[in-house]
C-alpha cells in the first residue's frame, strides 16, 4: 500500500466530477494520468545497509541502468524521495532511524524490501541478538524481492511490479482499483490446466515413460598432504628465548614447536610491561596490534591479545585469565592507540572493564541493551530466536 | 546579563572548549543515512565554522552479531557467514576461514585448487578496487567515475557469475580447494579481462589521477604518519600509503603467493592521494599476478578428498589473508565439537577507520568526505 494514497488535488477534482453525468469516467482518466506519472518517476532514497546496497548500486549504474524505468533521481534526503528500498539487514540500533526516515518522506510513499534480511532477517534470523526479523515489522512494505542478495535484474523486476501496483491504485481509498484502466486478469492456472488436459488427450504426446536420467558420476578427489609453509621472522623457540631474557617465568599455552602461533600465558601483573617489551625490543618489534578479544570459558574469561611484527613478520598472542565475577584488567591504550576500539568492543560484548581506558562506552550496541551478548550464559528470549536444531 | 551555562557535549568528545570566544563551536550529526559514509556509519562532528575540530564515529548500525551466530553453526557454515562481512572481498574471507580449518585438520590443497584460489582473490581485488575508485570519484563530485568503474567491474562480475552463480556472496572455497572446478571459458575470459583492464586503468588515470581538481582535493589531505598508522593497527593500502611495506601476500605468504613476482607499492607522504595511488598500483600488480597464473594454470583435480566430518581438535587457530582492504584474520577456538566455541573475525576496516579523528582534525568537512573515502571501509565489516 502506498501510504498517502491519492493526492488532495485529484481527490477534490473527483469529488466535483463525480456529481456530473459521466464525470466518474473523467475522474478515472485524471486519476490514471496522475498514477501513470507517479509510477514512472519514482525517486528512491539513497539507503543501503549491507550487501544488497551493492546490487542496488549495480542496478543504478552503467549496465542495468534503472533510469530506463524512471527510477532515476536517487535522493540523499528523505524529504525529496518517495521510494525507499530496504537494501540490507536492519538491526535494532538502526530501526529508529529507519522509521524516522520513512516518516520524513512525503506521501504517497512506497517501500521495497530487497533481499532475505529485509524480508525476514535472512541468514541472521536465528541466534542473532540485534537483527530485526523483517523490515515489515517497522514500515509497511509494498514489494518483496527474495535473494541473498537479489540480482540487479530482480530489483528491476521488483520496481516494475511496484509500478504496476501504483498504476492500478485508485483515488481516496488506496485499495480501490480504478475501473477505467484496470489491468486484465489472466488466470494462468486454468490456462495451464487446459493445456495439460489437451496434451494428455493428444495421442502423439510422449507417454509417461521417460528415458531415465543418467546417474551423476561421483568424482573422487585425491588425498593431498598438507604442506609446511615457512614462517616468517623468528621461530617460536627463538621468540621464547628472547622473551625469557626479560621475563624468565613466562610459559607458552599451546605447543611451541609446531606451526602454530606462539601463545603466552600472561600474568596480569606484568601484562603491560610485557606488551611494552614486545613492542620495543628490536629482535621482536611487535609493532602492530591485530586485535584484542576475549573468550568466555564459563568459569573465567580469557583475554586474547594478538600482536604482529610488520618488520619481521612473526606473531605472538597473549592470553590472560580474567576473573568472571568482577572482570577488570589494565587497558592497553597507552601502548597502542588502536586498542581503544578493540577494548570498547570487548567491554560491549563481554562486559570486561578496562582500567585506564579513556572512553569506555559500548561501541556496537545501544546503551540500554541488557547484558553482554557474547557471554555464553546470555539469553534474551525477546530478541534471540534459538535455532530449533 | 550573561548566563553561564554548562554545555553538555555528546559522548566521546575529548577536546575541551576553546578559550578564544570569537567563534562558537557546534556539533553536527553525519549519518547513519548519508551518501558519503558508505552505508550506515555515523559520525558526530565538532565544528568550528567549516573546519573539523573532532570526529567521533559511532558504529553498530549494522552490527548483526555474526560472531554469536557463528557459534551455533558448523565449521563449513562459517564460510557463508564470512561472505557477509566484507562482501567486496568475499573470496578472500572464504579463503581465510578455509586456511584456518586446513591448518587445524592438516588438509592439503592440489595445485589447480591453489591457482583457482589465487586467481579469484586477485580478480576480486581488482573488482573491489574498481568499485572503490568509482565511489571515490563520486564522493568528490565526479559521478562519471562511478559509471566507468561499474562498467569495468561488471566484466569481472560476469566471470564470478559463470563460476558459481553469485555476484557478491560467493561461498565458493572449501577446506581442500573449492566446491566446483572453473568452467572451460574461465581462462579465456580472464585473459580478456587482463587485456581490457590495461586500457581501462589508463582511462582511470586520465579521468581522475591527472585531474587538477582531484589533486587539489587529495594531496596533503589527511596525512597519516607511519607511526600513527602502526599504533592504530592500520593495514592494507592505508598502511602502505604511509610508507610501511607490509603485505601479507609477501611477508607471510599463504596459498601460492610466494611463486609470483609482484611489487608492493608504498607511499611517501601518507595523504589521501598516496592511498589512492596505492590502490591504483595494486590493481596493476594484481593483473601481473593474474597474467603469471594464467600462463602456468595447471590441470588436475581442483580439490582434495572431502573429510567425513569437519571437527577441529581442541585449541585455537589463526589465519590471515590480505583482503582488498587489508589484513583479514580469523581466530577459531575449538573445543573438539562440530561447532566452533568462539569465532573472531579481525576486520581490516575496523582498525583502518579508527584513525579518522587523528587525521581529519583541522580539515574542512568536504575533506572529511575525501578522507573517509580514501580509508575505503565496508560498514558491515566494521560492525560484523
Amino acid at each position: 500500500m502506498g501510504v498517502g494514497g491519492a493526492s488532495p488535488v485529484t481527490e477534490q477534482i473527483a469529488e466535483i466530477l463525480d456529481r456530473l453525468p459521466g464525470g466518474a469516467s473523467l475522474a478515472d482518466t485524471i486519476e490514471f494520468v496522475v498514477a501513470w506519472a507517479r509510477a514512472n518517476s519514482l525517486w528512491p532514497l539513497v539507503y543501503g545497509t549491507a550487501c544488497c546496497a551493492m546490487e542496488m548500486m549495480s542496478a543504478g549504474s552503467s549496465r542495468h541502468d534503472w533510469a530506463r524505468f524512471g527510477v532515476e533521481v536517487a535522493r540523499a534526503t528523505p524529504r525529496q524521495a518517495d521510494l525507499i528500498v530496504l537494501a540490507g539487514t536492519i538491526v535494532e540500533k538502526m530501526a529508529q532511524n529507519l522509521v524516522t526516515l520513512y516518516e520524513q518522506m512525503p506521501g504517497p510513499k512506497y517501500v521495497i524490501a530487497m533481499g532475505s534480511c529485509a524480508i525476514s532477517g535472512g541468514p541472521f534470523y536465528y541466534d542473532s541478538y540485534s537483527v530485526i526479523k523483517g523490515g515489515d515489522r517497522l514500515v509497511p512494505v509494498d514489494v518483496y524481492i527474495p535473494g541473498c542478495p537479489p540480482r540487479p535484474e530482480a530489483l528491476l523486476y521488483g520496481i516494475m511490479e511496484l509500478q504496476k501496483k501504483i498504476r492500478t491504485e485508485g483515488r481516496k481509498n488506496p485499495w480501490r482499483v480504478g475501473t477505467l484502466f484496470r489491468e486484465p486478469f489472466i488466470d494462468t492456472h486454468s490456462f495451464a490446466r487446459s493445456q495439460w488436459e489437451k496434451r494428455n488427450q493428444d495421442e502423439t504426446a510422449p507417454t509417461a515413460e521417460q528415458p531415465r536420467p543418467g546417474r551423476l558420476e561421483k568424482t573422487t578427489f585425491p588425498e593431498v598432504a598438507a604442506q609446511k609453509r615457512p614462517r616468517p621472522g623468528l621461530d617460536n623457540a627463538g621468540l621464547l628465548a628472547a622473551i625469557h631474557e626479560a621475563f624468565p617465568d613466562l610459559t607458552a599455552v599451546a605447543d611451541t614447536n609446531g606451526d602454530r602461533v606462539l601463545e603466552l600465558a600472561v600474568n596480569r601483573d606484568h601484562y603491560l610491561d610485557l606488551a611494552a617489551f614486545l613492542r620495543d625490543d628490536p629482535r621482536l618489534k611487535l609493532d602492530l596490534l591485530l586485535q584484542i578479544t576475549a573468550v568466555d570459558w564459563r568459569d573465567r574469561f580469557d583475554l586474547l591479545v594478538q600482536l604482529l611484527s610488520t618488520g619481521h613478520g612473526h606473531k605472538i598472542f597473549l592470553r590472560l585469565a580474567v576473573d568472571r565475577d568482577r572482570p577488570s584488567i589494565a587497558s592497553l591504550c597507552p601502548l597502542f592507540l588502536g586498542a581503544e576500539w578493540h577494548e570498547r568492543e570487548v567491554f560491549d560484548l563481554f562486559g570486561i572493564q578496562f582500567t585506564g581506558h579513556p572512553d569506555l562506552r559500548r561501541i556496537f550496541l545501544m546503551d540500554n541493551f541488557p547484558g553482554h551478548p557474547l557471554r555464553k550464559d546470555f539469553d534474551d528470549p525477546a530478541r534471540v530466536l534459538r535455532r530449533p536444531y | 546579563m550573561m548566563e553561564t551555562q554548562e554545555k553538555i557535549s555528546p559522548p566521546g568528545f575529548r577536546t575541551g572548549s576553546r578559550s578564544d570566544a570569537s567563534t562558537e563551536e557546534y556539533y553536527l550529526n553525519m549519518g547513519p543515512q548519508h551518501p558519503s559514509t558508505h552505508g550506515v556509519l555515523r559520525c558526530v562532528l565538532k565544528l568550528d565554522g567549516e573546519s573539523v575540530v573532532e570526529v567521533v564515529p559511532h558504529l553498530g548500525y549494522i552490527h548483526r552479531g555474526i560472531e554469536k551466530v557463528a557459534e551455533n553453526q558448523t565449521y563449513l557454515q562459517l564460510i557463508h557467514l564470512s561472505d557477509r562481512l566484507d562482501y567486496l572481498s568475499s573470496f578472500s574471507n572464504n579463503l581465510c576461514v578455509c586456511l584456518a580449518i586446513e591448518e587445524a585438520m592438516q588438509i592439503g590443497v592440489p595445485e589447480r585448487g591453489e591457482y583457482i584460489r589465487v586467481m579469484l582473490c586477485e580478480l576480486q581485488r581488482i573488482q573491489s578496487h574498481l568499485l572503490w575508485w568509482g565511489v571515490f570519484g563520486m564522493d568528490l563530485g565526479a559521478v562519471t567515475a562511478f559509471l566507468y568503474g561499474f562498467k569495468e567491474r561488471e566484466q569481472i562480475t560476469d566471470i564470478f557469475e559463470e563460476l558459481c552463480g553469485a555476484r557478491l556472496t560467493m561461498n565458493f572455497f572449501r577446506p581442500g580447494g573449492s566446491w566446483a572446478d572453473v568452467p572451460d571459458s574461465f581462462l579465456p575470459r580472464v585473459r580478456q579481462v587482463i587485456s581490457r583492464m590495461k586500457g581501462a586503468l589508463a582511462e582511470c588515470h586520465t579521468l581522475l589521477t591527472n585531474n587538477v581538481i582531484f589533486r587539489e582535493r587529495t594531496q596533503g589531505i589527511g596525512v597519516l604518519p607511519a607511526a600513527t598508522a602502526l599504533s592504530h593497527g592500520c593495514t592494507g593500502a592505508v598502511l602502505r600509503g604511509s610508507g610501511v611495506a607490509y603485505d601479507v601476500r609477501r611477508h607471510d605468504p599463504y596459498s601460492i603467493y610466494d611463486r609470483f613476482a609482484f611489487e608492493i607499492p608504498t607511499g611517501a607522504r601518507g595523504d589521501c592521494f598516496d592511498r589512492y595511488l596505492m590502490k591504483m598500483e595494486e590493481m596493476r600488480q594484481s593483473l601481473a599476478i593474474l597474467e603469471q597464473a594464467a600462463a602456468t594454470f595447471p590441470g588436475g583435480p581442483h580439490r582434495a578428498k572431502e573429510r567425513a566430518a569437519y571437527k577441529l581438535p581442541p585449541g585455537s587457530y589463526y589465519s590471515q589473508v590480505e583482503s582488498a582492504r587489508g589484513l583479514f584474520g580469523v581466530t577459531l577456538i575449538a573445543d573438539g565439537g562440530p561447532k566452533p566455541y568462539r569465532v573472531k573475525f579481525r576486520s581490516p576496516s575496523f582498525s583502518n577507520l579508527s584513525v579518522v579523528n587523528a587525521i581529519a582534525a583541522g580539515h574542512q568537512i568536504a575533506d572529511l568526505v575525501t578522507i573517509l573515502a580514501s580509508l575505503d571501509f565496508v560498514v558491515p565489516d566494521l560492525d560484523r
